[in-house]
């Protein structure tokens, strides 16, 4: 089962082991499904070598059949601050 | 007697047996979009979802007005009127003096029965369906209308610009420029670096709907009013200096920030592809939301013919586009867009009384503010029934001639055509195409010009009421 889902335009924009930041959509089960989180994350083509599976969409929503895995390192704010 | 609200609507699309009541759960997650999916592509009853998983108290109503039948409903006519009749009740209406709103107390506006507001107005605690598979997350608002005001001359604007929830206090979505919500936000919120005040409909009564979606240059608040033949009555937000309808279902009050975009998308589209790839968007930050007990939210699921999107704009544009044409004092007998065409195919009846009269329609219609919403135009004399696809058809593949009739242009479209590369999506280009499917002019009716064989063509008036007198009697049925 995925823990989160992530949009690409290519696996280009997922380099193994560097951070990256990303617009994540948590998978949980209930109302909150589908939230978007912005994060700085590492992420892996290795669907073990971190502790969450992270299924990965192209523009259009077509999912890559091979999933990854998402290690999650901070919460990234992207609404200015005077608008929150 | 104009419908107060969708609630009145659903009674009579139910008693015209264009509703089906589910009462099971139905989950908010592909379930609930694949039923109205699967409704819109065989033109079928409504689904009134009467339960909703992890939602209890709260409703969906899909494909409101998806066909024809339902369109006439919701005028409060007979479900059976003809599209011409239809088309002739709304150019009556819409041709009649404007109908100014009236503000009713916040007391008496079901809207208010709950008001969240601050830490308690959290966007997921309300089912917005994820409507696709593959969508870029939950499509709240697809039958709606977002109301937003111009800062300098207080004109207020209804328009239908999808909205995906992003997380629990933010909505994002595609406010195009040339759209009229997008021209004020974009030329003049944004470079003076102020946010715009909006607030989401869900649920509006189904003529405050076809009024956001229409293309009139009147106030939506006022031509909801020529429709109803009544005044709409609204209630002031909460939050934000603007109005909104006091019998919608659902209300969403917050700011659209000058100085952010978040992604957005994909989405299902009207054209019924997902061209638009996911890009960065407009921002919408709540601040209140409101709605009535046991709400209903709306769903319209964009995809192949037909959907309300597709039926309505076909509709409401082709109407728009015949009083242009008449106030230019061109002898149109009609202007019809097929909806199965998603709006892009406008099919125009004229009496071609002097040579390249296609040429000046299509001019017209594409130089107009309508213009980048469609990209076919086919011109077919004043004998043709433009809303029989039978006939219709026929004008194009026997009477356009493959070198003179056919003309090209360039113009401005929309980045959700899916023929469109990449690029030209970027710059919104739109190319465009003229079919000209009349006889020139100058054919020697005698000799040059083909006569149609055809029932009422070829047999004199005492045959044809002859055989149509005796219809029954032959043993066919009438």
């Amino acid at each position: 089962m995925f823990h989160y889902d992530v949009f690409v335009e290519k696996l280009n924009n997922l380099p193994e082991g560097e951070e990256v930041q990303l617009a994540v959509r948590d998978l949980s089960p209930g109302i909150h499904k589908y939230c978007y989180s912005n994060v700085k994350a590492l992420v892996s083509p290795d669907a073990e070598k971190y502790e969450n599976k992270l299924q990965v969409r192209f523009g259009r929503g077509q999912t890559h059949s091979n999933p990854y895995s998402i290690k999650i390192l901070e919460q990234v704010e992207r609404i200015p601050e005077r608008w929150r | 007697m104009a419908y107060l609200d969708n609630r009145e609507f659903i009674k009579a699309l139910d008693a015209a047996g264009e509703l089906v009541t589910i009462e099971q759960e139905v989950d908010w997650d592909l379930e609930a979009g694949a039923i109205v999916r699967k409704v819109c592509e065989e033109k079928g009853p409504s689904p009134l979802m009467n339960k909703i998983k992890d939602y209890p108290g709260h409703r969906y109503l899909g494909a409101p007005l998806a066909n024809y039948r339902k369109l006439a409903l919701s005028m409060g006519m007979d479900a059976d009127s003809s599209i011409p009749q239809i088309a002739e009740e709304y150019l009556k209406r819409t041709s009649s003096p404007p109908i100014k709103p009236v503000l009713l107390p916040k007391e008496e506006a079901p809207c208010k029965e709950n008001i969240l507001m601050g830490e308690d107005a959290d966007l997921f605690l309300l089912p917005g369906p994820m409507v696709h598979e593959g969508d870029g997350g939950r499509y709240l608002a697809t039958w709606h209308f977002v109301v937003t005001k111009d800062p300098d001359n207080g004109d207020v604007n209804w328009g239908m610009y999808r909205q995906m929830v992003y997380d629990r206090k933010t909505m994002t979505g595609p406010l195009l420029p040339f759209s009229d919500g997008g021209k004020v936000f974009h030329g003049k919120y944004k470079p003076r670096g102020e946010a715009m005040p909006f607030a989401t409909v869900i649920g509006p009564d189904p003529l405050s709907a076809i009024a956001a979606s229409a293309p009139s240059p009147i106030p939506e608040t006022e031509f909801t009013g020529m429709l109803m033949q009544q005044p709409v009555s609204l209630v002031k937000c909460e939050t934000v200096d603007l109005e909104v309808p006091a019998y919608a279902e659902i209300i969403i009050e917050g700011e659209i920030l000058p100085d952010v975009s978040l992604e957005e998308g994909p989405f299902g589209e009207y054209t019924g592809y997902r061209t638009s790839p996911r890009d960065l968007r407009a921002v919408y930050r709540i601040k209140a939301i409101t709605h009535r007990n046991n709400p209903i939210t709306t769903i319209s699921n964009m995809g192949i013919p037909t959907d309300e999107g597709q039926l309505l704009r076909s509709f409401s544009l082709g109407l728009e586009m015949e009083k242009l044409l008449r106030s230019q004092g061109i002898p149109v007998t009609g202007v019809y867009m097929l909806p199965e065409s998603t709006h892009h195919l406008v099919v125009v009846g004229v009496k071609a009384i002097y040579t390249n009269i296609a040429t000046q329609i299509a001019q017209t219609v594409f130089g107009s503010k309508l213009g980048p919403w469609f990209h076919m135009v086919m011109v077919v004399d004043d004998k043709t029934d433009i809303y029989n696809v039978d006939e219709v058809i026929h004008a194009l593949s026997t009477r356009c001639h493959p070198i003179n009739g056919i003309h090209i242009y360039q113009g401005v479209g929309t980045p959700l055509y899916p023929f469109l590369s990449a690029a030209e999506r970027i710059k919104s280009v739109g190319p465009k195409v003229l079919f000209d499917c009349t006889f020139p002019l100058d054919w020697d009716p005698l000799n040059e010009l083909p006569s149609l064989v055809s029932f009422k063509n070829v047999y004199p008036k005492e045959i044809q009421e002859k055989v149509l007198n005796n219809w029954e009697k032959y043993g066919f049925k009438s």
